[in-house]
């Protein structure tokens, strides 16, 4: 048995004050980075979402600069497609990133305000934050280019030009792939500066929800104009003459398309939520339909990537297709473009699918870190776990399915003698089309359910909450 | 305190020598026994990692103890809580006991009658009856007209009531408060514990409050003082009845048989 301890009747003063204020920022980043109360995942899934995020890119990148690289007639018109891609890519691509950066700045609020509480100033928690964050992004991205080359020759097997494209043909370089690197780092870094700024502001601030402002109705009047003026404006291309002026016409045009959109979307988003929520009868749709009305934009931006890709699939799925199905000889006068075509909507689509389902993945589990008191008093009042999963699993994949299914039914109706008639020659290839339209809900069901241990995590550790 | 004897007292929870132990070496709780009556509030005290909550969510079904039983004398019968599997203790907590946490715990998006509502919803009746039974609950809790306000946008005080609707609009039998004036002001706190007092134990329900608060305490009718892990002193008697006059809010519409048949 050991002795009684006996109380000092002084305590150690305080040492003289330092000459000079220097705060160890990089030894205080790495405490801070230690495993401890905190899930594993803060640090983990960061920079997971940026690997992923720099192996996309990287293998975008690559793919669609290999058609800048066919010589002859052929060049121009692959150039022109890589291009339209490459647009309709960039919106998932960022959404992505931005989902990723958001993670890596959300996971670190409460110590960095503890930290500010004690002292330190809003300067010392910025450069913690931007270095942590900073460090985290470049072992994900660096991660992520080295995984870009590892999936290089599955990706190679895609055929294009009459034969596989190479994993050759997808290196993008030395300099570049540093300067996806260093993008990605220089996102998460800004990101996280910007995420910080209220806990530097107000350590003591409370997170409370405020009613978002539904989604202004003018939207959808201002889309209505843009679409108008958009189409007299492409009235015009036809007399373009050189091909750079028809490609950034073209890429112009898709741009106003995708801002239209971005308009467009979280107001139809929010006005199928509020219906929901009106018609929910069961506890999982009401929570669903509350999450996705309680920020449309937020939802949008997450899921309005596979819009554009499920309404040109659709649209160029059956233009294409019939033009395979009917003549042979007018095929073999286009080579292998068009089948070519066909087969970069549907990388495409599967691709920006892909994207989506990552961020879905990267929100939900930076959504389950967040909410981690309010999934704990759902099970303690005993909301079923099942019914806790179903709510966050209805929440991710409803809008996803909304988005996709509306775009490819406008889509259709639009072209629909064109649909009919592919629908009748060449029915594989419509197959093909929303076989991939469902494989990408499916690769977003499969990101939902991959955060399932997060979540379960969480309930196993409610002392956390 | 809150109680009247109009009704003869029946035990409703018992624990007997409950024993917790986290982590292989932390004893929670060195053997536990309570047994708590209908009508009555409990008040449980004790320094921090003394084992008050621990105990709370071992009364509760939110953890199994790893020695000794708890007993629930349910509608039905009587239940060993302590033996259920998790399924079968979540029902039982979303059946008979309600829940009221120090920050409220609210579902941020949902708004105040639709966080009263999700309860009932979850117990499986209708939406249209769920809100209607909960709006009558928040008007009877001094919140009319902030039904459809989200609980960011109520005050800490107000949102605490929700939380106290949320807690007994399925009629729960025990109501369970960790801390639940913990966040508030004294005055504000105040009005909490009537509010908590007059619905539960005026109704004949039992309250089994966690605080660190001695006026929470001291409003309640016993309180236990834990420390490490066992009841080291406990003050007042156990309440022989229950079922105090003049809080006349649970009205008609809401059918307790209803309750047990689903």
């Amino acid at each position: 048995m050991s002795a009684p301890t006996t109380l000092p009747t002084a305590f150690p003063a305080p040492p003289a004050a330092p000459r000079r204020r220097h705060v160890p920022i990089r030894r205080l980043t790495w405490m801070l980075a230690r495993p401890g109360t905190q899930s594993p995942a803060t640090l983990v899934l960061p920079a997971v979402a940026f690997g992923v995020t720099s192996a996309l890119i990287i293998t975008v990148i690559g793919g669609t600069s290999m058609f800048w690289r066919i010589p002859g007639q052929d060049g121009g018109i692959y150039r022109v497609l890589s291009v339209l891609a490459l647009a309709l890519l960039l919106v998932p691509l960022l959404g992505l990133g931005a989902a990723a950066a958001r993670l890596s700045a959300r996971r670190r609020d409460d110590r960095l305000a503890s930290l500010r509480l004690l002292g330190a100033t809003g300067a010392d928690v910025i450069r913690i934050t931007v270095l942590e964050s900073t460090v985290v992004a470049l072992v994900g991205a660096v991660g992520g280019a080295l995984l870009s080359l590892a999936i290089s020759p599955l990706v190679g097997l895609i055929p294009f030009l009459g034969g596989p494209i190479g994993a050759a043909e997808l290196w993008i370089g030395i300099w570049p792939m540093l300067g996806v690197i260093a993008a990605v780092t220089a996102l998460a870094t800004v990101s996280s500066v910007v995420g910080l700024r209220r806990v530097v502001i107000s350590p003591l601030g409370v997170r409370t929800r405020q009613r978002k402002a539904f989604p202004h109705w003018a939207r959808p009047l201002i889309a209505l104009a843009v679409i108008a003026m958009l189409g007299t404006a492409l009235q015009g291309i036809g007399a373009l003459q050189s091909e750079l002026g028809l490609v950034l016409a073209i890429g112009g045009a898709f741009a106003v398309g995708l801002a239209v959109l971005g308009l467009l979307g979280p107001w139809l988003i929010a006005v199928w939520a509020r219906l929901q929520v009106r018609r929910a009868r069961t506890v999982p749709r009401l929570l669903a339909a509350r999450a996705v009305l309680d920020d449309s934009g937020a939802v949008w931006r997450q899921v309005g990537g596979v819009a554009m890709t499920s309404f040109v699939a659709v649209v160029a799925g059956s233009g294409i297709g019939l033009l395979l199905a009917i003549d042979t000889s007018q095929s073999d006068d286009l080579g292998t473009l068009p089948g070519d075509i066909f087969t970069g909507i549907v990388v495409t689509l599967i691709a920006s699918f892909l994207m989506v389902a990552v961020s879905v993945g990267v929100n939900q589990a930076a959504a389950v870190l967040d909410r981690r008191d309010i999934t704990v008093s759902l099970d303690r009042l005993g909301m079923p776990r099942e019914m806790i999963e179903a709510a966050r699993a209805r929440q991710a994949i409803a809008p996803v399915l909304l988005v996709a299914v509306t775009a490819a039914i406008i889509g259709g109706v639009l072209v629909l003698p064109l649909a009919g008639m592919t629908l009748l020659l060449s029915p594989s290839t419509l197959l093909v089309v929303f076989g991939s339209i469902a494989l990408g809900i499916g690769l977003v069901w499969l990101a939902v359910r991959a955060t399932t241990p997060v979540q379960r995590a969480v309930l196993a550790h409610p002392e956390r909450a | 305190m809150n109680s009247s004897t109009s009704v003869p007292a029946r035990t409703v929870l018992t624990a007997a020598n409950l024993v917790k132990v986290y982590g292989g070496k932390t004893r929670a709780l060195a053997g536990v026994d309570l047994a708590l009556q209908s009508g009555e509030s409990v008040a449980i005290m004790g320094a921090s990692g003394s084992g008050k909550t621990t105990l709370l969510h071992a009364l509760a079904g939110i953890i199994v103890p790893d020695g000794g039983r708890v007993s629930f004398a349910g509608p039905v019968g009587p239940v060993e809580v302590s033996a259920l599997n998790e399924r079968d203790r979540a029902r039982l907590r979303r059946e008979s006991f309600g829940f009221v946490f120090q920050q409220g715990l609210l579902v941020p998006e949902l708004t105040a009658l639709e966080n009263v509502a999700l309860p009932m919803m979850l117990a499986g009746y209708p939406r249209p009856e769920s809100e209607a039974h909960a709006r009558r609950w928040l008007d009877a809790l001094g919140l009319p007209g902030l039904g459809d306000r989200r609980i960011g946008e109520l005050s800490g005080g107000q949102a605490q009531r929700v939380a106290i609707a949320r807690a007994q609009v399925t009629g729960a039998s025990i109501i369970f408060a960790d801390e639940p004036t913990g966040a508030l002001d004294s005055q504000t706190s105040a009005d909490v514990m009537d509010a908590l007092l007059h619905s539960t134990v005026g109704q004949g329900h039992t309250l089994v409050v966690v605080t660190h608060d001695r006026e929470v305490a001291a409003r309640c009718d016993r309180t236990i003082h834990l420390r490490d892990g066992r009841v080291h002193t406990a003050s007042g008697e156990p309440v022989p009845a229950a079922a105090a006059p003049g809080f006349e809010f649970v009205g008609e519409g809401w059918d307790r048989s209803a309750e047990t048949n689903r």
